[in-house]
Parts: C-alpha cells; sequence; structure tokens
C-alpha cells in the first residue's frame, strides 16, 4: 500500500525515539496489519543507511539467522554478536529487525543484550513482532517481560484500519468500502489484496484475495511464484535460476502485478501471508519437487557454506528422509555448539522422527543428545521421555555400561521434578549395574548422582559421604568432569549442614575446576549451588553475589535462568528490597519455568504480599504449595510453610499458624536444618504453641526465643535482613521498631505494633480498644486519669464542653464505674496489662505471644 | 485481571498537585497498559489535603505497585474486588481533576 493512512501518530512516535536515540522498539500487530509498511516509510523518511534484517518463518530458525543479512563476522556468542552489532550500528544507526517472533534463542539473547546496552548509543533499533502470536510462554513474550522495565525499550502497537481510512482507499478503485471493512476488519494487508484483485465479488480470505490477483499472471509467472513460494524468506536469484530455470524470465512480470518484491540479489513475496497463500496453493507433488530442487541448490551454493537449518527444513518438506537425518544432524550440532539449544532441541526431535531406518545405537545416541539439550533447556518431560527411549534400546542391545550410565541420567530428571522415588530407584539400579562391571567414570558418576539425590533431601551427612565417593572414583578413573560433579555434591550437602566456609571452599574447587574444563553445564551448577546453598543459609551478600554471577553466565550460555532468578527474588524480599524481589519473582513465573523454579518465585510473591498486607498471598502459597507437594523435599516444603506460617499470622489467623508452622516441623528437626526449624519453631511460639525450641536453630531464632530480642535484632541487622530485625523489636513492643515498619511498607506488622503500643495509626479509624471503648473515649479516659475536668478536657483536645460531656458519660458506663477516680483506677489497670487479643480476618493484626 | 480498590489517604496537599498526579498516572498506565487499567477515582476531601480512592483493573498487585512507583503516587492499601454492585450510576460532579 502506498499510501501511509492512520499512521501519522506512529511516525511522531518513532521520530521522538529516534530523536532521543539509545533506543530499542518493539512494533507489534498482527500479521498483514502494515508493520513492514509502517517501519519502511520510516526508514524512508530517515533517509541514510538502515540495516535490515529479517527472522524466517523456518520451523526450526537458523541461529543469529537476523544478524546474518547484516554480513557481520558472527562469533558464536550473543554477547560478542551484540558488541558487533552495536558497532555497526555506529556507522548505520537504524537497524529494522523483522518478525522477532520467529526468532531463534540466540538471536532473542542478543535483543536481550541490545535492550540492555543500547542506551546512550544514538541508534535505533526496530524489531516487528506479531503480537497475536507471542501468547502465553512464547520466549519473545519472556524478553519482552524482561526488557519492560527498561527506559531504553519502547513498545508501539499498529492497529487495524479505520472504516474512514478502508473508505478512502477503496474510493479511487469505485469499490464499498464499508463492505470491505467488514469483510477484512481492516486489516491493511487483506484490504491492500482485496483492492487489487479488483474481483466482481468480494474474496472470503485472504488466501482468496491473494490467489485471485494471480489469475490474471501468465502460466509460466505462477510457476515461478511458487517456486518462490516454497522458500520462507527471501529466495535468492541464483536459487530461483536453479529451481525455476525457464520460469524465472517472466520475474518481470510477477514483479509488475506487484506480487514479489525485488531485495538485494533476492525476491521475495509482499507479505508472509501472500506467501503462505500461493505455497498452500501448490499440489502436493509438485511442492514436494520444488523442496527437492531447493535442498539441491542450497546443498551447493555457489559462495559460502551451506545453511543446515535451511537444508533441514527444505528435506523434510521434500520427503527426503537420508537428508533430513544428515541435514538436521549438522544442525543441531551447530545449534548446540552456539548455545542455541531450543533449536538444537528440536533439531534432534526432527532427526528421530525421520530415523527408524538407523539402528538401535545410532538411534540410542540421538536420544541421549536429545535428552541432553532438552534437560539443558528446561524441558524435564521431554528429556525423561527421550531418555527412557535411549534406555529401551541399550537394554535391547544388551549394552550395561550405557544403561548404568542412562539410569543415572534418569535419576537427576526425575530427581528435578522431585518424582524422587524413582529417582531412588533409578540411582540403586544405576550403581548396581555399574559395580557389577569393571569400575570407571560411569560408576563415578552414578555416585555422584546418587550424592545429588541426598543433597536435595537435604540428608547432608551423607551428601557429602556419596559426593566424596564419587570424587575418589572419578580420581581412579581419571575423570575431570565427574570430579567436579562430585565436589560439587559434596561442597553443597557442607554447605547445607551449615559448615559454610568448607561447603563455600569446596564448591569454588569445583567451579575452578569447571572453567578450566570449560564446562557450561558444571559451572552454572556451582554457581547455582554457591548462591542458592548460602542464600537457604541466609548469608545473603556472599549469595546475591554468586546469584548474579550465575545469571550473568547463564544468559550468555542460554542455560535455564529461573531457578537462580527465582532465588534473586528471595533474597532482594530478604534484604527488604520488596519492589524488586517482586519485579523478578513477576519475570520468572511470566517465562512460565519449570515448578521449582515457579514454587521458589511464588515464595517471594507470597512473603512480599504478606509482608505488605497486599491481596493474593494466599493464592501464590496455595499454588506453591499444590506444585512441592508431590516432591515432599524439605527444601521445599520447610521454605513454603514458613511463609504460609507468616502469611496466616500477618492476616491474624492463630490456629492456621500453628497448623502450618507445625507441618515440617518434625522433618526440619530430623533434618538438622537450622534456619528452617527456627523460623517454624519460631512462629509456633509466636502463636503461643511451643515454649522453647532446640537449642541448635539459627542464631536469630534462638536468642529471640530464648528471651534477647536486642540481641536477635541485632543478628538480623548483620544478616542483611531489616524486616526481620524490625519485627523481632516488634515482638517485644519496641517503639522503634515502628519507624522501620513504616519505611518497609509492612502494614500488618506495624499496625499490631501500634495497636500495642496504644498509639493511633496514622490511618487506622476503627479498632477495638479496652472495655470496647472508641479512641476519642480512651482519650478522654487518659485525661481524666491525669485528673483533668471536663473543661480542661475539651480544652485540650479542640472539642466542645458538651461533646466532653457525652464522651465521660460513655467511658464510666462502659467501666461499670461510679465515679471519676473509679475509672482513672480502671485506666491504671488496663494501660499495664498486656495489649487486647485481637482477630478475625477484618483485622490485620495479629494476637500476641501470650 | 482483577479489579482492586487502592487507598491513597491524604496523598496530595491540593487538587492542582493531584491534578498532575493523574496526569502521571495516566501516562505510565499507557506504558503498562497490559496490566493495569485505571477504572475510576473518588476524591477524598481529607482535613489537611486530599486523598483518592481508586478503583483499578489489574493483572496482580504488584503491578499497582510498579504503576505507583513509576507515577510517584502513594499506596496506602489495596484490596481485591470479589463483587460489584452498581445501584445507580456515579453521579456528575465538577471534577477536582480533569
Amino acid at each position: 500500500m502506498d499510501a501511509l493512512l492512520e499512521r501519522g501518530e506512529l511516525l511522531a512516535q518513532l521520530d521522538a525515539l529516534r530523536a532521543e536515540g539509545g533506543r530499542l522498539a518493539f512494533v507489534g500487530g498482527e500479521a498483514g496489519v502494515g508493520k513492514t509498511a509502517l517501519v519502511r516509510a520510516f526508514s524512508e523518511r530517515v533517509g541514510g543507511p538502515v540495516l535490515r534484517g529479517a527472522c524466517e518463518n523456518l520451523t526450526t530458525p537458523t541461529p543469529f539467522g537476523p544478524f546474518l543479512d547484516l554480513g557481520l563476522d558472527l562469533a558464536d556468542e550473543p554477547r560478542r554478536v551484540a558488541a558487533a552489532v552495536l558497532e555497526e550500528l555506529e556507522r548505520a544507526p537504524l537497524l529494522v529487525l523483522e518478525d522477532v517472533h520467529w526468532a531463534d534463542s540466540a538471536t532473542l539473547d542478543v535483543l536481550r543484550v541490545l535492550g540492555r546496552r543500547i542506551d546512550g548509543t544514538g541508534a535505533l533499533v526496530l524489531a516487528t513482532y506479531r503480537d497475536d502470536e507471542v501468547a502465553g510462554d512464547h520466549p519473545l513474550r519472556v524478553v519482552l517481560g524482561e526488557l519492560a522495565t527498561s527506559r531504553s525499550v519502547a513498545r508501539l502497537a499498529v492497529p487495524r484500519l479505520s472504516v474512514d481510512a478502508v473508505r478512502e482507499l477503496a474510493a479511487p478503485h469505485g469499490a464499498d468500502g464499508d463492505a470491505i471493512h467488514r469483510l477484512t476488519n481492516g486489516n491493511a494487508f487483506y484490504v491492500t489484496e482485496v483492492l487489487a484483485a479488483g474481483a466482481a465479488t468480494l474474496p472470503a480470505s485472504v488466501r482468496d484475495a491473494v490467489l485471485a490477483r494471480t489469475v490474471s499472471l501468465s502460466a509460466g509467472a505462477r510457476r515461478l511464484l511458487d517456486a518462490v513460494a516454497v522458500v520462507p524468506g527471501e529466495a535468492e536469484l541464483w536459487l530461483l535460476a536453479e529451481i525455476a530455470r525457464t520460469e524465472v524470465e517472466h520475474l518481470d512480470e510477477c514483479l509488475d502485478a506487484g506480487m514479489l518484491r525485488a531485495g538485494r540479489e533476492a525476491v521475495s513475496f509482499r507479505h508472509e501471508l501472500a506467501r503462505l497463500a500461493v505455497d498452500g496453493a501448490i499440489a502436493p507433488h509438485r511442492r514436494r519437487a520444488l523442496h527437492a530442487a531447493v535442498l539441491a541448490a542450497l546443498a551447493a551454493p555457489p559462495d559460502g557454506v551451506p545453511d543446515a537449518s535451511r537444508l533441514a527444513h527444505h528435506a523434510e518438506e521434500a520427503g527426503d528422509t537420508a537428508a533430513v537425518l544428515r541435514h538436521a544432524r549438522a544442525a543441531a550440532r551447530h545449534a548446540a555448539a552456539t548455545s542455541a539449544h531450543r533449536e538444537a532441541t528440536a533439531q534432534y526431535a526432527r532427526v528421530l522422527r525421520h530415523a527408524d531406518g538407523l539402528d538401535a545405537a545410532q538411534r540410542a545416541g540421538l536420544y541421549d543428545r536429545y535428552a541432553d539439550e532438552a534437560l539443558v533447556t528446561g524441558r524435564n518431560e521431554e528429556s525423561i521421555s527421550a531418555r527412557l527411549s535411549a534406555l529401551a534400546l541399550y537394554r535391547e542391545l544388551s549394552d550395561e555400561l550405557r544403561v548404568g550410565e542412562t539410569l543415572s541420567r534418569l535419576t537427576n530428571a526425575y530427581t528435578r521434578l522431585g518424582r524422587n522415588q524413582e529417582a531412588e530407584d533409578a540411582s540403586r539400579e544405576a550403581i548396581e549395574v555399574l559395580e557389577s562391571l569393571p569400575p570407571g567414570r560411569e560408576l563415578a558418576w552414578a555416585y555422584a548422582v546418587q550424592a545429588y539425590a541426598r543433597m536435595l533431601s537435604r540428608d547432608n551427612a551423607e551428601g557429602v559421604a556419596w559426593g566424596r565417593k564419587a570424587v575418589a572414583a572419578a580420581l581412579d578413573a581419571g575423570d575431570r568432569e565427574v570430579e567436579t560433579y562430585g565436589l560439587i555434591m559434596a561442597g553443597s550437602s557442607l554447605l547445607m549442614s551449615g559448615l559454610i566456609d568448607a561447603g563455600v571452599r569446596e564448591l569454588e574447587r569445583a567451579l575452578a575446576l569447571a572453567r578450566a574444563l570449560g564446562e557450561e553445564v558444571f559451572t552454572m551448577s556451582a554457581l547455582n549451588m554457591l548462591g542458592t546453598g548460602l542464600g537457604e543459609m541466609m548469608e545473603l551478600e556472599p549469595a546475591e553475589r554468586y546469584l548474579r554471577e550465575c545469571i550473568a553466565f547463564t544468559e550468555a550460555h542460554e542455560l535455564w535462568p529461573a531457578y537462580v532468578r527465582a532465588w534473586l527474588a528471595l533474597v532482594h524480599v530478604y534484604r527488604g528490597r520488596w519492589d524488586e524481589g517482586a519485579s523478578v519473582a513477576g519475570l520468572v513465573l511470566r517465562g512460565a519455568p519449570d515448578p521449582i523454579s515457579r514454587i521458589t518465585g511464588l515464595i517471594a510473591l507470597g512473603r512480599v504480599r504478606a509482608r505488605r498486607g497486599d491481596p493474593g498471598a494466599f493464592d501464590a502459597l496455595d499454588e506453591a504449595l499444590d506444585l512441592a507437594q508431590p516432591g515432599g523435599h524439605l527444601q521445599r516444603l520447610g521454605h513454603l510453610h514458613a511463609a504460609r506460617a507468616e502469611a496466616a499470622w500477618l492476616t491474624g489467623d492463630e490456629g492456621r499458624t500453628v497448623e502450618e508452622a507445625s507441618a515440617v516441623y518434625e522433618l526440619a528437626l530430623e533434618k538438622r536444618h537450622f534456619w528452617f526449624a527456627g523460623e517454624l519453631a519460631y512462629w509456633q511460639w509466636r502463636a503461643g504453641a511451643l515454649a522453647v525450641a532446640p537449642d541448635w536453630v539459627a542464631e536469630p531464632y534462638r536468642l529471640q526465643l530464648e528471651g534477647d530480642a536486642q540481641a536477635a535484632a541485632e543478628a538480623w541487622r548483620q544478616r542483611l535482613c531489616p524486616y526481620e530485625a524490625a519485627r523481632t523489636l516488634a515482638d517485644a513492643g519496641d517503639e522503634a521498631a515502628l519507624v522501620d515498619l513504616e519505611r518497609l511498607g509492612a502494614r500488618p506488622a506495624a499496625a499490631v505494633l501500634r495497636r500495642r503500643l496504644g498509639l493511633r495509626g496514622p490511618r487506622q479509624t476503627t479498632r477495638e480498644n479496652p472495655a470496647g471503648l472508641t479512641t476519642r473515649e480512651l482519650q478522654v479516659l487518659e485525661l481524666i486519669a491525669e485528673g483533668l475536668q471536663n473543661r480542661a478536657i475539651a480544652e485540650r483536645l479542640v472539642l466542645s464542653h458538651r461533646t466532653i460531656d457525652h464522651h465521660v458519660s460513655a467511658v464510666l458506663r462502659k467501666l461499670s464505674a461510679r465515679t471519676r477516680a473509679e475509672a482513672a483506677a480502671r485506666y491504671h489497670e488496663i494501660s499495664v496489662a498486656p495489649a487486647p487479643k485481637m482477630g478475625g480476618p477484618a483485622d490485620v493484626g495479629a494476637p500476641e505471644r501470650p | 485481571m482483577d479489579t482492586y480498590v487502592i487507598l491513597r489517604r491524604s496523598g496530595w496537599r491540593s487538587a492542582a498537585e493531584l491534578e498532575e498526579a493523574a496526569a502521571r498516572s495516566l501516562a505510565e498506565g499507557e506504558r503498562m497498559a497490559d496490566d493495569i487499567a485505571w477504572i475510576r477515582s473518588y476524591v477524598l476531601e481529607e482535613g489537611n489535603g486530599v486523598g483518592t480512592v481508586c478503583i483499578y483493573q489489574a493483572s496482580s498487585p504488584e503491578a499497582i505497585r510498579a504503576h505507583a512507583a513509576a507515577a510517584d503516587l502513594p499506596v496506602d492499601e489495596i484490596i481485591r474486588v470479589v463483587d460489584t454492585v452498581v445501584i445507580r450510576p456515579d453521579p456528575v460532579v465538577e471534577a477536582v481533576a480533569s
């Protein structure tokens, strides 16, 4: 469409972004609404050099696809690619990336980095995407969520055309604008196609409209269109010369008719919707033949190396099994090597769909690699089912070594999903099978896997023992990889048993080893255990350092970042940074993460909501409980029930507080988890259901339960937990805590303390006072007790004499006092007695400890 | 999206201040259109200035707080609405903040 109607405001917004510079703008809209037309018009307006890249509608996209178009010398790592792009942007300050809803994961990583680094560069990056295709857990949606708060990232939505605009477009054709608008819903591409088709009756779909336009073309031109249609994205001219040798002479006809658009050494349909319409109308046998021709041509391009992803796509479409096996395997290896694990997983899945002709050993090997890639991207179910297929094949082959190894890998996958019994069974069988063979790395690995299961159950002594056994066996076998893994497990269990320094030392050794070996997964695993383990031990400062390091590492390598992020959210919460905690937790949850990351994120969210008195604390914590119960591990349940006890307390539900806190208390005692045992004991104590806790619970809880609130609060402060410090003082009725609680936004805890101190809440209007006195009456009583007469009270409270008379009568009546002196005596009784017990969901406070 | 009542008691010293805040609120609301929608507000006469009771639809309480932080609005309390009973439409009064 040449006339760009109703886009003035969007163009003005783009102008503003360009003037600001250092911006990444996502331009969203449904397919055919006119995103590309808008961006093209804007590029022309800007003038000067414009960089362009497009993502293609391949079933499995090529890593860094759109950046290949820029002709950059591409490194294999998203950060380095982003750096190269930023450098390029100094030369041409506008980069257009089309259709990023189809982007491969490596490209999305580059976008993440661009979003963070573009500020201050003077460049503008425009990324178009179909907003109706990025619902739910679409990877682009996660990126958009992550970048949502960045000042340098903007989102624009391209709306459909109004009926007025469609009328204006229809007028020169003498067509009925209203009818076309009704039919097309204002979709710009559809409108254009309908008008261009000029048919007597309106075509009922985009497809009909596109095909109606081809009717007037010659047979040769139509065949050429078919050839272009089987090539997603742009079809290179050399490729067309190969696959449509005679038809290529009709190119001008297709260009003149407006069906195709010429690019640099390539042509493409004016719109992907048009390509799909034409592609869908090709007879199946012809389609296959065309794909086979494309496949043959792409395998030997005139320059450069063949693109395995494109080859795999056309091989599958051509139904050429041998070619799929060859190219999809190459594409998978390439994707895995460039950290595009999602694409690697999809390529292995594709290979396996065509693997029936391979022998059992080959198929088992493919299942293994598929399972590895799926595991790395957090697709546990998929990984398990691939692993089980491999296991069955190895059993069939009586390959005991591989059976044992596969069982160990299965153990890890089950453990991650909290399927503990299956994990335990697989682990025992692995050890049994492998101990019957000569010792080697596989047995060492099986020990390490058993150590992992013990570590997760927080059977710390056993975790250390199995970990050490794994290290010893790995040293015997000369296997540094398994040695690293064993060290990680032993170090983690040491850490969880409270031997913080020893645990950190061992994990640091594992980390150094993993780095020296260039082992991505172990490097991440060591950082992960350091961050989350120190977090669970409430060593928040070092925990945060390692978590951040781990996140940076996972982002660069596209490895499962959800769990460490969820833990970072918790660390934010415990350090009193509730906004950050809630925002990181929200990010994790929006990314549709695996269950354990979800549970952890929900705990962070539930704690923040409860502490702020915001609605929905139990929505989050109930969902977490549903997810955590099948696994039954203390590390989830202990943490979760402590959070639930807290939320119950803050809504004034004493019974529920005890119920939640006692649910896993025995388990926490059994495993001697001093933080979980400490917090669970504390909540029971707070609700009056427990008098003493064991003397080994974590220091701040021990001190508080022993009655030394000041020392306990100081211990919390040293651990960088401002809320817990203030809560501890508030429990002791220390008014100094009020300022801290209010600064944190801890409305419920502040309300409890204020009430206990008999202070008027800043906004509290109704509350229960002793003997059913209103706040005003209590004030009057206080002044009576000071010996003031009604006139003086009226002056003090700036009220009329008559009002005070009423108040005094009410006070005497409610206290059943005959004289003012009796009332004064009752006041002294009330003010020395502990604060009154309150309850009920309408009352924010919770009862004091009896 | 759930419906929420947000109390912002004595948030501003004057109607003029509130008016500025309303403009910021709208602007930030546009930026977060996926997560938050301002439905209406009641402006409260309070001893030392004005406050508001605001009705919003939001994807979560955190979205309300993030919006408030971005637009520099106070939040005293967020309450989820489970049901709405409308007897009559809101009376049209001269708006304090247009």
